[in-house]
């Protein structure tokens, strides 16, 4: 039977996703199948409105070895439509079962929406320059990104629960695992923030920002560089195309150029303001305001002016 | 002696290095042509204009396939002063017939003359810079190009007023202050149409205009051109006085370009891009003592060949010509070690150094420093009196003139500005 | 000796394109073709792999008929030769069409022991290739990677995945997606981009790889795209002064409500 599919190894994400399943729903007027591999995730799937949710049993439940098995669940019950959760993984299994539905599936949809019978996805080009919508003929697919949508809420009515045993692909072994070193730190609902950049030349520096956030009661971000390269700062407080999104009040750039693949994370701040020792750098054409300083300088000076009361 | 890779490297793809790879290429020699840049014409800034005849000298096709701005009709001189201008304006609103020059833009120009190489069957290789040389027996038999070494006959260095191979190889040292302008130059984007109509001109026919009084009395000048859809503007000046003077080179910029009387002509323009380059501007007495070894040659800037009698500015002419010297003297001579000379023979030939000769004292002209600031003013002031009416009884018109005059120099100045710079041209 | 396939794009370098302001459409007339990005360290890896055991790389694109461009620049660094898929509707491919433009060529030139491509490409950055090509020449597909080793038959590779690592294995042929993170393309010398024009590259004809229309008719379509343009004050305060400086600054966050 036709339907609205969606998935996530992420339960969180995969809640996220019935928000935009739901929507289509009233225009398609097909249910809404989550399909999951973990039984208490199921049912709060079908208590928050999927009309059925299938829970994949399998030895093997990554979703790059579940891949083929949902792609042939996919196909044999004829999905219409399929949200996968816009992480790498569910990035890799959504590809995968695209190619054999023989669809289109639009990467990181940021707002869907269906007009003459397609799928309508928006997403983002060139690093963040650009916006296109792309229109996929059904059956289509698309990866959404976390936090794109908000959870809904409960449903009337819970949706019914089965179980599936499938078979997982077996061609590629993992036999080491390591979660990732997170300090459990959220700047996505932070009101103000700092972020530095390769200006700083040593992570000792990074305390002129730290004072200068303290002075502001802004928390710290960074570049990709900052986080993933040097390992100054943790991962989660990376902004840009493939970090963190955030819509602060204040966003002050200090020691960063503003490249697009940063500032996409961050321009729809309500004020920007930028301090590079560079006036041509790229920051000052998306700052509100701005210093062309040395960080070393200005930033000391900046605190101490901020403190006094 | 083991085999070269090539016939002849030429280290740098600007117009020095072009013409001299083309002619060579369409000779039939094997030529390596070396851009450190990403792009030839990455790394160069020209005012800039372009006297035609070097280009018909290396190949009277290449003219119409050029990457060529505006054919310059209006000659223009400005003097400035404060808020004021005096401007003399020299146009042919007939059928020109005469020599040509054309408004260029590097970029295009430069990365098109080395794409001719290529069709004439030269190597070009861009973002490769030439480390140091090959030697052997004291004689050059190629570069090194990171950890390449490539062996050839002949090394053509073309790479730039800073010549960093032309030091290497030992024939001249650093380049000193006292030789080379400083020039900053900024691309101002604006409608063809728009240009056309401020300046006075067809499409396809532009103006070029030279202003002093415009340094904050250093020693120097500004340039405009206009190009098809957009203006070259400049200044180039006296790096040792610049440093003396102390202000930064963004504010003499921005004073030139916020004149009032310039503020018209580039209102709506929208800044493209902004750079900075050295140019040679010491003439005849500047040239390097060398310009050859046995088995390379220095051509272009990187000679120091330019020539700038405030009036004219030559760069872009003279690197073709002796571009095409280089060529000349490896294709008539046989053995690498009889380039030299003949190359030298070819620049007199092709009236490259008869004509730095002539203006060789021109640089006296830029000693004179009331000629950056005090006769501008006292232009515009002559001026302002001649053409102002207060309704009250002005003096005579030549006691008026004398007493303007005289307030901005003394007649032993001016006796001594005019003596020298009588001498100078 | 590994036979190696990398498969590349040449993209317009987003740095030289402008948005236009009065319609915020995209103007890329000045923009130069260039190697995608994680391309460039696919090409890289390949390199480095069949340097240490022997073995050919074969690089393959798809794109418009200018792809030739590319050339020069993917043969002097490193692959010993080149196959290029030229066709005017392929500005208009999507992820569909280009895995099946791919599979067909691989098909015809292969098979191959290992398939190397980068995560996702600098301009439109799908992250689909390489897992649409795996399902459909069904071999198994190792995305993601940040390191690998092949050992005869056997891929090792630790994959980066955002919340983690994980190393895994892989016996047989299959299909690798590199992150940027993986190596650093060495920059390549003047004798190999001279020895680049003396190797071999040959055009695919599209109508010789017995695809079907459907196989080439786009499943989604790219609608013109939009430029975000910023709307911002730009109030930027440059005085020869760092103090002047953050006077002004304190007092326009003071205005905005933004300072304590």
């Amino acid at each position: 039977m036709p339907g609205i599919f969606i998935y996530s190894e992420d339960p969180r994400l995969a809640q996220q996703l019935l928000t935009p399943a739901l929507e289509l729903k009233k225009d398609l007027r097909q249910p809404v199948v989550a399909l999951t591999t973990d039984p208490e995730a199921a049912s709060i799937l079908a208590a928050l409105g999927a009309d059925r949710v299938v829970v994949l049993r399998s030895a093997l439940t990554s979703p790059e070895a579940l891949a083929p098995a949902v792609a042939q669940l996919l196909a044999k019950e004829g999905a219409q439509v399929v949200l996968v959760g816009g992480t790498l993984r569910g990035k890799h299994l959504a590809a995968h079962a695209a190619a054999v539905l023989k669809a289109g599936l639009a990467t990181d949809a940021r707002h869907l929406a269906l007009s003459d019978g397609r799928l309508v996805a928006r997403r983002m080009l060139y690093a963040g320059l650009a916006v296109s919508d792309e229109e996929l003929t059904l059956p289509a697919l698309a990866t959404i990104p976390p936090r794109t949508f908000p959870v809904p809420t409960q449903a009337p009515n819970p949706g019914v629960v089965e179980n599936l045993d499938v078979l997982g692909d077996p061609r590629m072994t993992v036999f080491s695992s390591t979660p990732v070193q997170g300090e459990g730190v959220d700047i996505t609902t932070a009101v103000r923030l700092v972020a530095v950049g390769r200006g700083f030349g040593h992570k000792e520096d990074l305390g002129l920002a730290r004072d200068l956030a303290g002075a502001l009661k802004a928390d710290l971000a960074c570049t990709r560089g900052i986080a993933e390269d040097e390992h100054w700062l943790p991962i989660e407080r990376y902004i840009g195309i493939s970090g963190q999104t955030v819509r602060p009040e204040l966003y002050l750039a200090t020691g960063l150029s503003g490249q697009v693949q940063h500032m996409v994370g961050c321009r729809e701040a309500k004020v920007i303001v930028a301090v590079n020792k560079d006036e041509r750098a790229p920051i000052f054409e998306m700052a509100d305001y701005g210093i062309v300083g040395d960080l070393y300088t200005v930033l000391p000076l900046l605190t101490a002016a901020l403190n006094k009361n | 002696m083991s085999e070269e890779d090539f016939d002849v490297i030429v280290a740098g793809a600007g117009p020095a290095g072009s013409a001299c790879a083309y002619t060579l290429a369409k000779a039939g020699k094997n030529v390596l042509l070396l851009e450190r840049g990403d792009s030839a014409g990455a790394k160069n800034v020209s005012g800039g204009r372009l006297y035609a005849y070097a280009l018909d000298l290396v190949d009277p096709d290449l003219r119409g396939r050029a990457p060529l701005q505006r054919r310059i009709v209006r000659e223009q001189v400005m003097l400035l002063d404060g808020a004021r201008a005096t401007t003399l304006d020299h146009g042919d609103y007939g059928d020109a017939a005469g020599p040509q020059s054309y408004s260029v833009l590097r970029a295009p120009l430069d990365e098109w003359f080395a794409s001719e190489v290529e069709a004439q069957g030269g190597t070009l290789a861009c973002g490769m810079r030439v480390d140091g040389f090959l030697e052997e027996n004291g004689r050059i038999v190629g570069v090194k190009v990171g950890e390449d070494d490539m062996r050839c006959g002949t090394v053509v260095a073309a790479d730039g007023v800073n010549s960093c191979l032309g030091r290497q190889a030992g024939l001249f040292g650093d380049v000193a202050p006292a030789t080379v302008g400083l020039g900053v130059k900024e691309t101002i984007e604006l409608p063809e149409a728009v240009i056309s109509q401020r300046f006075g001109v067809k499409n396809g026919e532009g103006a070029a205009r030279v202003a002093l009084g415009c340094t904050d009395g250093i020693s120097g000048g500004g340039f405009l051109y206009t190009n098809t859809d957009s203006v070259s503007l400049g200044l180039v000046l006296n790096p040792g006085q610049v440093a003396r003077r102390g202000r930064p080179i963004q504010d003499l910029w921005q004073d030139f370009k916020l004149h009032p009387a310039l503020a018209g002509l580039l209102e709506g323009g929208v800044s493209l891009e902004y750079g900075a380059h050295l140019v040679p501007e010491r003439g005849y007495h500047g040239l390097p003592r060398n310009l050859h070894r046995p088995g390379l040659v220095v051509a272009g800037d990187a000679g120091q060949f330019g020539i700038n009698t405030g009036l004219i500015l030559r760069g872009m002419d003279l690197a073709m010509v002796s571009g095409l010297a280089a060529a000349r003297a490896i294709l008539e001579t046989t053995g690498p070690d009889a380039v030299g000379p003949a190359y030298l023979t070819q620049l007199e030939t092709l009236a490259l150094l008869p004509t730095m000769r002539v203006y060789a004292e021109c640089h006296g002209l830029f000693e004179l420093s009331r000629l950056f600031g005090a006769y501008p003013a006292l232009a515009n002031e002559a001026l302002a009196t001649l053409f102002s009416v207060d309704g009250r009884t002005p003096p005579p018109m030549l006691t008026q003139l004398w007493q303007v005059v005289r307030s901005h120099v003394s007649l032993g100045q001016m006796l001594s500005d005019a003596w020298k710079g009588f001498r100078s041209v | 000796m590994p036979k190696l396939l990398v498969c590349y794009k040449w993209v317009l370098d987003e740095q030289d394109i402008k948005i236009r302001p009065d319609d915020l459409s995209l103007d890329a007339s000045r923009a130069k073709g260039k190697l995608s990005d994680f391309d460039r360290n696919a090409i890289e890896e390949a390199s480095l792999i069949m340097e240490a055991q022997g073995g050919t790389v074969d690089a393959l694109t798809y794109g418009l008929p200018t792809v030739k461009a590319s050339v020069k620049d993917v043969l002097s660094r490193g692959p010993s030769r080149l196959l290029w898929i030229g066709d005017p509707a392929a500005d208009q491919a999507d992820a569909y069409v280009i895995a099946n433009v791919l599979a067909a060529a691989i098909r015809k030139a292969g098979p191959y022991d290992l398939i190397l491509c980068g995560e996702g490409s600098s301009d439109l950055f799908y992250q689909q290739i390489p897992a649409r090509l795996a399902a459909l020449l069904e071999l198994p597909c190792v995305s993601f990677v940040q390191k690998l080793t092949l050992e005869g038959p056997v891929l090792t590779a630790t994959r980066s995945l955002g919340d983690g690592t994980e190393e895994v294995r892989v016996t047989g042929p299959a299909v690798v997606s590199v992150l940027g993170e993986i190596n650093k393309p060495r920059i390549p010398s003047l004798k190999q981009v001279l020895g680049a024009s003396k190797k071999p590259s040959e055009e695919l004809p599209l109508a010789g790889l017995g695809l079907t229309e459907a196989e080439l008719e786009p499943k989604a379509l790219r609608r013109a795209p939009r430029g975000f343009l910023m709307n911002r004050k730009n109030i930027i305060y440059k005085d020869a002064d760092p103090a002047a400086n953050v006077g002004k600054l304190v007092a326009s966050l003071e205005a905005e409500g933004l300072r304590g």
